[in-house]
């Protein structure tokens, strides 16, 4: 059975949220600089005051994190992003949706539900409500 | 019995008491976080692989319908006088509309963090401390018309030319469906500024704080809005009696919308209700 992305990203908000320096979310998001060159989704800059990097993440899809925290990134049939954080603004490229993210957040840190969204049409199933905290 | 949901600047000031008492003490018991739950766990964007049942999605409207419906059900275990009243945002379109009073839904966001500090909803008050959010914060947020960058909410002549489409819901039934009334009174459009914006999704923006994401269902005024738009979906179903939900059956294999959308007669989760058992409201409530 597919590792299910969901899962995959509550286990990176778990390490991002306890992780040291040199720890698994480290050797993520500090890659060797020739893998970041090579990754579609890379970014890493200051915006608002706030650290957003970008990775591909499990299945191949972008993932941001906000300080170190997961945002989930989510496909529109228009070809944009949209985060939990907005979901009425969809935005060209996962750069430009986490900086509409960052603005929606202010200073807060960002919530394990930001990692994971739609929890209940996953189509790999799970248990209801599978993210509880 | 058939009980009415009124306009909420209709009502008393003691229905207004009734409600906001009512809403308080489902918080109190924690089901009202149950609710801000269910809505997080069905947002489902519609560039991906799964089943989108409660947004950019045919089902949108019978789909918020039901979770109305429940809510409504949840408070009238408490107090079984209480409706969900509606906000005509066409008409009380201010920061300053009485929907903000201190004694119902509370103000604006202060500046400095967007923290609404007036109301029964204020987190100073004790009895709304917010649990799901998409950030670490406690307290209910507003940006009320984003004076950063100003939006103003629908009209009442953007409202009508929605209520002008004859057709319930149009192929690839998404957020780029090109016309059907779902997708104009859901509110998603191409262009860029403010244009993108439109209708129920324009209200979101307008209100601003937690009602931009995942955790809208944590401002109470949530409901008076979904209140409003399932009203005018009911408007929209009087006028045009011939016009069912669409899609009648589900998109066939091969179609990109193939197992992602809610056909007329297929269960939307968590009830397990169909679109078109949702259709017909009038042996539970009426709109005043």
């Amino acid at each position: 059975m597919p590792f299910p992305r969901r899962v995959a990203l509550r286990s990176l908000f778990a390490l991002a949220v306890t992780a040291v320096t040199g720890g698994a979310l480290g050797r993520i998001a500090v890659r060797a600089p020739e893998a970041r060159a090579t990754d579609p989704y890379a970014f890493d800059e200051m915006y608002a005051g706030r650290r957003i990097r970008g990775l591909t993440g499990p299945d191949g899809e972008p993932v941001a994190l906000v300080d170190g925290r997961p945002l989930h990134l989510m496909r529109c049939a228009d070809g944009g992003w949209v985060t939990p954080l907005d979901h009425y603004e969809s935005r060209p490229t996962p750069l430009a949706a986490t900086r509409t993210a960052v603005d929606a957040a202010g200073s807060a840190p960002l919530s394990r539900y930001a990692a994971a969204h739609g929890d209940h049409t996953e189509p790999t199933g799970g248990t209801p409500r599978g993210v509880h905290a | 019995m058939v009980y009415t949901r009124k306009n909420q600047r209709d009502l008393t000031a003691s229905e207004r008491r009734r409600f906001v008492a009512a809403v308080l003490e489902l918080k109190r018991r924690g089901e009202y976080d149950e609710f801000v739950r269910t809505h997080i766990d069905y947002y489902t964007a519609d560039g991906g692989g799964r089943l989108r049942t409660a947004h950019m999605t045919p089902s949108f409207l019978p789909w918020h319908r039901r979770f109305l419906l429940e809510f409504e059900r949840a408070l009238r275990r408490i107090d079984g006088t209480v409706t969900v009243p509606y906000w005509d945002w066409t008409r009380d379109n201010s920061p300053a509309s009485s929907i903000w009073a201190e004694d119902f839904m509370g103000g604006n966001g202060r500046r400095s963090d967007l923290r609404v500090t007036t109301g029964p909803f204020a987190y100073g008050g004790g009895k709304w401390t917010v649990k799901y959010a998409m950030t670490e914060v406690s307290y209910l947020t507003r940006d009320l018309g984003r004076p950063g960058d100003p939006i103003a909410l629908p009209t009442a002549g953007q409202l009508e030319e929605v209520m002008r489409e004859r057709t319930y819901d149009t192929a690839p039934w998404n957020s780029t469906s090109p016309s059907g009334f779902r997708n104009r009174l859901e509110g998603w459009a191409p262009g860029s500024g403010n244009d993108r914006f439109r209708i129920h999704n324009r209200v979101h923006r307008w209100v601003g704080g937690l009602m931009l994401g995942g955790g809208s269902v944590n401002d109470p005024v949530f409901w008076l809005h979904h209140s409003f738009v399932d009203l005018v979906w009911s408007r929209w179903q009087q006028r045009n009696p011939g016009a069912a939900y669409l899609p009648a059956t589900p998109p066939p294999v091969g179609d990109a919308q193939y197992r992602k959308v809610i056909a007329r007669h297929q269960p939307m989760q968590p009830w397990g209700v169909t679109p078109a058992e949702m259709a017909d409201h009038s042996q539970l409530y009426r709109y005043a």
